[in-house]
């Protein structure tokens, strides 16, 4: 059945619903409304290839790095290797001087090196990320060394923020084929709203793993789902999924199943 | 808990396990009147009991209104700052005379404030992201200066109205973002009040800040009911159920239950039912509209669904029962069956064994 080079995903009954783990080398869309966990799950997916001992990379375009490593560390997981690139944009100054963008010579910090404290826009110029600038950051990071596994955290900030309303879905579809060419396993996350289409991203890239967040009497019940799988097959139903201390987990019984 | 923030609302605090993480910004949502600027005032008015430095941002109303509408709990708010950053009466003049609040206003204590600013007759004051950041930073270095703190919690009150007045346009998301990023770069605890204006869309707030209170009003009868909820909290694990709450003369009581799942007894615990029966409720008959659209649709481009009509009319059956979730099951495996038949995503390969569906768990 697993015909592909296939990887796994770090999520133990999530790789059972992708019937062995993800293709390698293409973009994969993981969406959900805000507070569902889909930066929790690129987390995992990260740290999966690090203990394989690869090289992974988690472009931080919503939060400050500072506040992830924060938030991460009650899953003790060893992220220490991983490289982080802060692409979150400064403080705009809204007088107008020429704009500064994030420039090639900006480098990822190991995670184990990252300041807990968040890092200031320095007074005189604040630095912008546009796509165009953070494509051409991350093809000269690619080039000096091979990456395994890249997380873009979010889409939906690259979109807000660093791309002109009117070329959002042709810039998108851009960057996916950017990853692609660059043979790099990525993850891009979404956010949903809670009510509503689904943003035209999700159909740009090779599958997209969708997470719900449904309340009922029992607090919020968190489900996943696969939306889409080019290339291979999978499980076609919801299943339940719980955040716990070690993680993101799915609930798939071997029964339910097909061939794993 | 060490390390976390109270919000001045006790049962908020243990739906939280413990508080906020400090040094971020956090949204408080909700209908209006549903108590956003009373929860707001809470976190603010513990602030001060501990002798943190505290500054408000208000934008709806004047600060005399702010005043006189707190003084109604009884609550000492002397010591807070507050930025007075409403828009004036706008001079419905055709010359450039509009100047940013930020040139020439200035932070007050609260003790200090009397009746509302009056629009001056030459210049109207105008509110722009810009003039409220210059403003807050100005004070931010003054405080440093003068008295060698800084200022450890804040409240904007309200994002909503800085939108609405001065963030027109496409450039909105990204002023929204140099605001949040500015928030958090001055390391104080911020709560930013915003309503949802619209569910469908996702607005910047929601998904930059660190976390999200919702405030929940609704009528039962001819009572208003209240509960609380958080919808997403970053970094830590919290009380995932809607939470009934009510606003008496002490101002916001959560009714906190310390363990897990266990029910509230009597009217609290009925609230939270009738509630979330509404909300579930308006989730299935979302997925069931989707889903007969959809067979309308099939019927038109004469795709055979029998097998979806009838699992569509065993959803209805356990929603007329009220079984709402077995219905919501069913209801979302026929609305992304019809979508792969309409194409709207891809058909998948065929899987090599037909899938079965998940056992019921827990």
């Amino acid at each position: 059945l697993i015909g592909l080079g296939k990887i796994r995903t770090g999520i133990a009954g999530l790789d059972r619903m992708l019937h062995g783990g993800l293709v390698a080398g293409r973009p994969y869309i993981v969406s959900g409304p805000p507070g569902s966990g889909k930066t929790i799950l690129a987390m995992q997916f990260l740290k999966e290839g690090l203990e394989g001992g690869e090289r992974c990379l988690f472009v931080a375009l919503e939060e400050p790095p500072n506040e992830i490593k924060i938030n991460m560390r009650p899953f003790r997981w060893n992220l220490d290797d991983l490289d982080v690139l802060d692409a979150n944009s400064d403080i705009r100054r809204f007088e107008p001087t020429p704009i500064m963008e994030i420039s090639t010579e900006t480098e990822p910090i190991k995670m184990r090196a990252l300041s807990e404290r968040i890092r200031k826009t320095p007074d005189f110029e604040s630095k912008e990320v546009s796509v165009h600038s953070l494509q051409q950051l991350l093809k000269s990071l690619f080039l000096k060394r091979r990456y395994h596994r890249v997380v873009i955290d979010s889409v939906t900030a690259l979109k807000y923020f660093c791309m002109r309303e009117f070329e959002e879905i042709l810039t998108t579809q851009s960057f996916m084929r950017f990853l692609t060419e660059a043979g790099v396993t990525s993850l891009l996350t979404l956010e949903l709203p809670e009510l509503g289409s689904v943003p035209p991203e999700a159909f740009l890239a090779r599958g997209e793993i969708r997470l719900h967040k449904l309340r009922d009497e029992s607090g919020i019940r968190r489900f996943v789902s696969i939306e889409k799988y080019k290339g291979s097959s999978h499980e076609e139903y919801v299943f339940p999924f719980d955040i716990t201390s070690s993680g993101i987990g799915v609930q798939v019984l071997a029964a339910s199943t097909a061939a794993s | 808990m060490a390390d976390r923030v109270s919000t001045g609302v006790e049962g908020l605090d243990a739906m939280l396990h413990g508080g906020l993480i400090p040094a971020r910004p956090y949204v408080v949502s909700g209908p209006t009147g549903s108590g956003k600027t009373i929860l707001a005032t809470h976190f603010l008015l513990d602030g001060l009991r501990a002798g943190e430095p505290c500054l408000l941002v208000t934008m709806d109303e004047p600060p005399s209104e702010v005043k006189a509408n707190m003084g109604v709990f009884g609550w000492s708010l002397d010591r807070l700052k507050i930025l007075d950053a409403t828009p004036d009466v706008r001079a419905h003049k055709r010359q450039r005379s509009v100047i940013d609040v930020g040139t020439s206003l200035d932070v007050r204590d609260m003790e200090d404030v009397q009746g509302v600013r009056q629009s001056s007759g030459i210049r109207a004051l105008e509110v722009s992201v810009h003039s409220v950041q210059k403003m807050i930073k100005q004070e931010f270095s003054q405080r440093l200066e003068r008295a060698k703190e800084r200022y450890r919690r804040i409240v904007i009150d309200s994002l909503t109205a800085l939108k609405m007045f001065s963030m027109q346009g496409e450039d909105s998301r990204i002023l929204v973002q140099s605001f949040m990023r500015f928030l958090s770069e001055l390391e104080a605890t911020t709560l930013i009040v915003s309503e949802h204006l619209n569910a469908s869309e996702l607005e910047t707030e929601f998904f930059l800040s660190r976390g999200e209170v919702r405030l929940h009003k609704w009528l039962d009868g001819n009572v208003i009911r209240r509960a609380v909820s958080i919808e997403k909290f970053r970094g830590s694990a919290f009380d995932d159920h809607i939470r009934p709450m009510q606003i008496g003369k002490t101002g916001i009581v959560v009714a906190a239950t310390t363990q897990g799942p266990s029910r509230t007894s009597g009217s609290a615990a009925r609230d939270e039912d009738s509630f979330l029966e509404t909300r579930i409720i308006e989730e299935v008959s979302n997925v069931l509209d989707n889903v007969l659209r959809g067979i309308d649709e099939a019927h038109k481009r004469q795709i055979p669904i029998k097998n979806i009509e009838v699992a569509v009319s065993r959803a209805m059956v356990h929603f007329q029962r009220r079984h709402y979730q077995k219905a919501l099951k069913q209801a979302l495996a026929c609305d992304s069956e019809l979508r792969q038949l309409l194409g709207e995503a891809p058909p998948p390969p065929p899987a090599t064994v037909p899938p079965r569906p998940p056992e019921a768990r827990r």
